[in-house]
């Protein structure tokens, strides 16, 4: 049982520092769907600290639903000019909101199922993908999904689980192609082998063809940020352990821990916030801030070490026009906004425009778009009209909750734009031809 | 049961456009003074005119008091919501309506973010000029109400310069049109009469504004100083100079130091007592001479460096640490009180050592910005409102520096207006025959005196005495006991809605 000092809910001392200049609206999504100031960062840092001073019970309905409404994309963080850190004070937030109401039975479980058993472990991920896979071709997924109630169309619109060829597993190491100029790790992801393996692969393939030799990190799947963003601290924890203890074996011949690259824009921003995530814990302090530093974004390790000259290519009519949509997590929570653009401007080929309020949300804020799909389309509508003004053939992301968000509302919208990595177009342009 | 005439506002705004969750009403208890918390009994978030009209009306007939709220953002007290009344918000009012590139007007709906106007018409080479240091947040309707400014108004002129029509909902809901752009108004200039009048004469809902090309050179300077005095006797010395700069900025230490520390770094260094931030517009080579002219100036003021801006990028970084100034004090203590006053520019150097003492006196941590070249001084005071001993200094700070405005021949608001919190000053400044003359006009507007009420006039110096009875519960935070702008024919909500 926790105690029954509010101020425990919350991280006060955080909330102080929210100076009330509200800077944050105008950039926040919640806010821009309702004009509701308790759905924007600095209304929900005033609910936070009114819960800590006692003005709002800590089970208020109202309050955790404000809590869950966000998006945690952060994008208030990018404009604060206090600093304050929004993201990790919601995940706080979250975590004791969840000790103090009871879930319904069935949404318990299904979030047993998903964080402790399904995300954090390979084979029940992969048994999980098949079942749906089947459900999805057999027509099965279109009898049971009405079982989902609000959440039955986005359940039907989850993108196909591609074929057992396309998910098959990284190889244990890829050799550089040509001169070898080091060596790192992939991150290889839960969720990215099994719906995004081909990005897996580019991934490697881009790395390999910059001189970078590629290790992946054996059964280990599951960084924890899907925890951390959904409250789920303690899991969250143990698995940022479990990363940073299966990442330590990984190092050079002369025993350099090897660089960890992530394609994955959630996970490599929570990776690189280890350091605070286990700050209570003195004995992992100094291990989660060494790991931590080894982590780079895809985008962020292949612009710093591509040759200087390399001048990947590819036909004009393979992505046609394109262009570049920022992760939340990648412009907000790592502050890695010019090297994609970067990196695309230098295959060429290519023709790149840039998408009109690309810094902000698509709506798919990880598992938010299956926890509350009205609220998540209601998000991404306005990002399809800036897709339109850009008259892109391929859009360009760095996440693979963004792609799925985009597959899915251009499906709706029956909009033929392809969505691609940025691995995908690199790896591509950079193949011998 | 709720009451019919909530279920009708219900009805009219759909389940988005109306909060009465405690809760969510919870965080609209202050707008951007958080010393000065009501809690509202109801907010409204309409999507149109006729929505707003036909909900005045409503309110009209239940006799409700009405606060109009932009974002949030004011820093007197403006949107303070009064007690048993009702939020009116415009946060879903944001559209551009009409943008006009070649008469350079834009017709836009009251919510709209001020810099989303700029924004929309840069494609057209054009922008808004009023650029107050909230413009990514404050809305232009707040804009209007508070008559805001902005450091490019040196050059352009406050907000009143630039509007050119508007659409009111006077209190009981009729809808006034003064939107179709006329060049000379004729009669009694009513758009110029609501303009600053603080949410008190009704609520604007589309807004006809000025539209100015892009300049076609801008060069932003910064000059570093080792001194406060220096960087205002430098201001002194260039207006005097006739060296007309778009925006003369000063910036003091702890500002800086806060900037710098936040993600609005600019490359103010660290270790300067003020920086003086200029922007010069104009032809290539006016903007030339004017830059030439200006460095040996403040070069003989003690400038130890003068750097001007290689990049748009750099030029934007600038600017937005200084925009992002206010926000930036969070790092230094959990709230911030934010004086706005103006003197004769000559005085400004005066004015900083008196507040610098009365800092030191009071023993509160004091940061100061300036409009310069208005002569409009913020010297910004960091406390943290669970003190309450702290809180009353910084108040008594707010008092003396006020009067000490007036003495040197200013006034009490640059630009953030009177609201709340300056209130009860208004008696020092003006006489009774002036705010009385004010109480007219205002029962002019509005007989019932409903919308906003209790806020910019104080009770006692105006005709509203006579009738004027104290709310009970009247706000305590202020300690302001006449505050009772809820005059006897004001009912409160929960009131309205049993007597029914």
């Amino acid at each position: 049982m926790r105690l029954a000092d509010p101020k425990t809910l919350v991280e006060y001392t955080a909330t102080l520092d929210c100076i009330h200049c509200g800077l944050c609206l105008r950039t926040c999504p919640t806010f821009q769907l309702t004009g509701n100031e308790a759905s924007s960062p600095r209304g929900r840092i005033y609910l936070m600290r009114g819960v800590a001073e006692g003005e709002i019970a800590g089970d208020d309905a109202t309050y955790h639903d404000e809590l869950e409404f966000c998006l945690g994309c952060r994008n208030c963080e990018s404009v604060c000019p206090a600093g304050v850190r929004f993201g990790e004070m919601m995940e706080v937030a979250r975590d004791r909101a969840a000790d103090s109401v009871k879930r319904p039975w069935l949404e318990a479980l299904a979030r047993w199922i998903g964080f402790e058993l399904v995300l954090p472990n390979r084979t029940l991920m992969r048994w999980s993908m098949d079942l749906l896979g089947f459900a999805q071709r057999s027509g099965l997924l279109r009898r049971v999904a009405p079982l989902f109630g609000a959440r039955k169309d986005a359940l039907l619109a989850f993108p196909k689980v591609p074929s057992k060829a396309e998910r098959e597993l990284l190889p244990i190491r890829t050799p550089a192609r040509g001169e070898e100029h080091g060596e790192v790790t992939v991150l290889e992801g839960c969720v990215m082998p099994e719906m995004f393996g081909r990005v897996n692969r580019a991934t490697v393939e881009t790395l390999s063809a910059i001189g970078f030799a590629t290790r992946t990190c054996g059964s280990h799947a599951c960084c924890g940020a899907l925890h951390a963003h959904n409250g789920e601290l303690d899991g969250a924890r143990a698995l940022a352990k479990n990363t940073i203890v299966a990442f330590e074996g990984l190092t050079s011949s002369d025993g350099v821990p090897l660089p960890v690259i992530v394609n994955s824009a959630g996970c490599g921003a929570h990776m690189k916030e280890y350091p605070r995530l286990l700050a209570a814990e003195p004995e992992w302090r100094a291990r989660a801030q060494a790991f931590s530093q080894r982590v780079f974004d895809f985008s962020e390790f292949v612009a710093a070490h591509a040759p200087a000259d390399w001048r990947p290519r590819v036909d004009p009519g393979t992505f046609g026009r394109v262009t570049y949509d920022d992760p939340c997590h990648l412009c907000h929570g790592q502050q890695i906004r010019k090297q994609p653009r970067e990196l695309l401007k230098r295959v060429q080929g290519l023709e790149q425009v840039e998408l009109p309020h690309s810094e902000q949300c698509c709506g798919s804020a990880g598992i938010y778009s299956m926890l509350r799909p009205s609220d998540s389309n209601a998000v991404f509508e306005p990002k399809l009209a800036d897709l339109a003004e850009t008259r892109a053939d391929t859009l360009v992301t760095a996440n693979p909750g963004c792609h799925m968000q985009w597959d899915m509302g251009l499906d709706r919208a029956v909009l033929d734009v392809r969505v691609v990595h940025i691995a995908e177009v690199l790896a591509e342009a950079s193949r011998p031809r | 049961m709720e009451a019919p005439w909530i279920a009708e506002l219900r009805a009219l705004l759909g389940p988005r456009g109306i909060i009465d969750d405690p809760t969510q009403l919870f965080p609209y208890e202050a707008d951007g003074i958080v010393l000065l918390r009501r809690r509202p009994e109801l907010v409204l978030l309409p999507r149109t005119t006729e929505q707003v009209s036909r909900a005045l009306k409503i309110l009209h007939r239940e006799r409700v008091p009405v606060v109009a709220r932009g974002a949030g953002t004011g820093l007197s007290g403006g949107a303070t919501p009064v007690e048993g009344g009702v939020v009116v918000s415009l946060a879903r009012m944001r559209d551009v309506l009409e943008l006009d590139a070649v008469d350079r007007t834009a017709r836009v709906q009251a919510g709209l973010v001020n810099i989303d106007l700029s924004l929309a018409s840069s494609k057209h080479q054009l922008f808004y000029a009023p650029d107050p240091s909230s413009q990514q947040a404050c809305t232009l309707g707040g804009n209007i109400a508070e008559n805001s400014g902005g450091p490019h108004c040196f050059r352009y002129g406050n907000t009143t310069q630039h509007v050119l029509g508007l659409v009111i909902v006077l209190e009981d809901g009729t809808v006034l049109d003064l939107s179709e752009p006329r060049v000379d108004p004729l009669g009694y200039d009513l758009v110029g009469l609501f303009v600053g009048s603080e949410g008190m004469f009704g609520i604007a809902t589309e807004l006809v504004l000025k539209l100015l090309p892009k300049p076609a050179t801008t060069e932003t300077m910064l000059a570093i100083f080792e001194s406060l005095d220096a960087a205002c006797d430098a201001t002194s010395d260039l207006i005097r100079a006739r060296h007309e700069p778009s925006a003369i900025e000063i910036l003091d230490k702890l500002t800086i130091q806060a900037v710098e520390a936040s993600v609005y770094a600019a490359g103010y260094p660290k270790t300067a007592e003020a920086v003086l931030l200029l922007d010069i517009e104009g032809s290539e080579v006016e903007v030339a001479n004017t830059v030439a002219g200006i460095e040996p100036l403040v070069r003989a003021r003690g400038a130890i460096e003068v750097r001007t801006a290689k990049t748009d990028l750099e030029r934007k970084q600038l600017w937005a640490g200084r925009k992002g100034a206010f926000g930036a004090m969070g790092r230094i203590a959990p709230d911030l009180y934010v004086a706005d006053v103006c003197v004769p520019r000559t005085k400004l150097r005066e004015l900083v050592a008196h507040t610098t003492r009365i800092a030191r006196e009071k023993n509160l941590k004091l940061a100061t910005v300036f409009h310069a070249g208005d002569g409009n001084l913020h010297p910004n005071i960091a406390y943290d409102r669970r003190d309450a001993d702290e809180v009353r200094r910084v108040l008594e700070a707010g008092d003396e520096i006020m009067h000490l405005c007036i003495e040197a021949g200013g006034s009490l608001s640059g630009e953030h207006g009177v609201g709340l919190e300056k209130m009860k000053a208004m008696e020092w400044l003006f006489t009774r025959e002036d705010l009385a003359t004010m109480c007219r006009v205002r029962e002019a507007w509005d007989p019932d005196r409903r919308m906003n009420p209790g806020k910019l006039i104080p009770i006692r110096a105006c005709l509203e005495m006579k009738q004027a009875v104290v709310r009970p519960g009247s706000n305590e935070s202020t300690g302001d006991a006449e505050d009772a702008g809820n005059a006897e024919n004001v009912r409160s909500i929960t009131n309205a809605g049993s007597e029914r």
